[in-house]
C-alpha cells in the first residue's frame, strides 16, 4: 500500500471530504491540519507547498505523487483501487 | 452578535459583492452555511473572515489574498472553476455545484 499523508484545515469541509474518502477506503494515512499546528510545522508546510507550487487544501502525498484539492478520482487512479 | 446573525450579516453582505462580480451562494446550502460559520469562527479568531480552504500565513500581503470573498484576487482561476477554491460562491449561470472540481492554480496555465 503506498503512504498516503496530507496538510489539511480544521476549518475546511474538503479537508473533512478527503479524509473520509480515505477512511472509507480502509486506507491508512497521516494528516496535520495547518491551522492547529505550531508556528514551525506551519511554516514547513508552507515552504512544502510552496516547492509544489501550491496554495490551496486539502495538499495529499500519496507516495511520491501530489495532489492539491480534493480529487478522489485522482486518489484512485494513484492508488489503483 | 450570535454566530447565527453574524453568519446572516455575511451572507447579506457577501451576496451583494459577489454578485457584481458574476458569482453567487452555492446552491449547495448545507455547504454553504458551513463556510460561512467556519467564516463566523475565523473572524472571531483573527478579526477577519478568512478563506476557511486557504492558509493564513501571518504575512499580510498574501492573507489579504485570501479574506473572503476573496475573487479579486483569484479571477482568472475562479472563473475557470466557475467556483472560487472553497466553493461558498460559484458562476451565476451554476446550478449542480458537485460537478465543478477543484483545480490547482499550477494546473491551469495561469500561474
Amino acid at each position: 500500500m503506498k503512504k498516503v499523508s496530507m496538510y489539511t484545515l480544521s476549518t475546511c469541509p474538503w479537508c473533512k471530504k478527503t479524509k473520509k474518502f480515505f477512511a472509507e477506503q480502509n486506507v491508512p494515512f497521516d494528516y496535520i491540519d495547518y491551522d492547529l499546528a505550531d508556528e514551525a510545522t506551519q511554516q514547513r508546510i508552507i515552504s512544502d507547498m510552496e516547492r509544489h507550487r501550491a496554495s490551496g487544501f486539502p495538499f495529499v502525498m500519496i507516495e511520491n505523487d501530489i495532489v492539491e484539492g480534493y480529487n478522489p478520482d485522482r486518489y484512485a487512479k494513484l492508488l489503483g483501487l | 452578535m450570535t454566530v447565527d446573525s453574524r453568519k446572516k450579516a455575511l451572507h447579506h453582505f457577501f451576496e451583494k459583492v459577489v454578485d457584481a462580480l458574476g458569482y453567487k451562494f452555492t446552491p449547495d446550502e448545507e455547504m454553504a452555511d458551513f463556510l460561512l460559520e467556519q467564516e463566523v469562527m475565523l473572524e472571531k479568531k483573527h478579526g477577519i473572515p478568512f478563506c476557511p480552504c486557504q492558509p493564513i500565513t501571518h504575512e499580510r500581503a498574501h492573507d489579504m489574498t485570501v479574506v473572503c470573498p476573496c475573487i479579486p484576487f483569484h479571477r482568472k482561476h475562479f472563473d475557470l472553476m466557475k467556483r472560487c477554491w472553497c466553493g461558498l460562491f460559484v458562476h451565476k449561470d451554476v446550478t449542480d455545484p458537485d460537478k465543478l472540481p477543484q483545480i490547482p492554480l499550477s494546473e491551469t496555465g495561469l500561474a
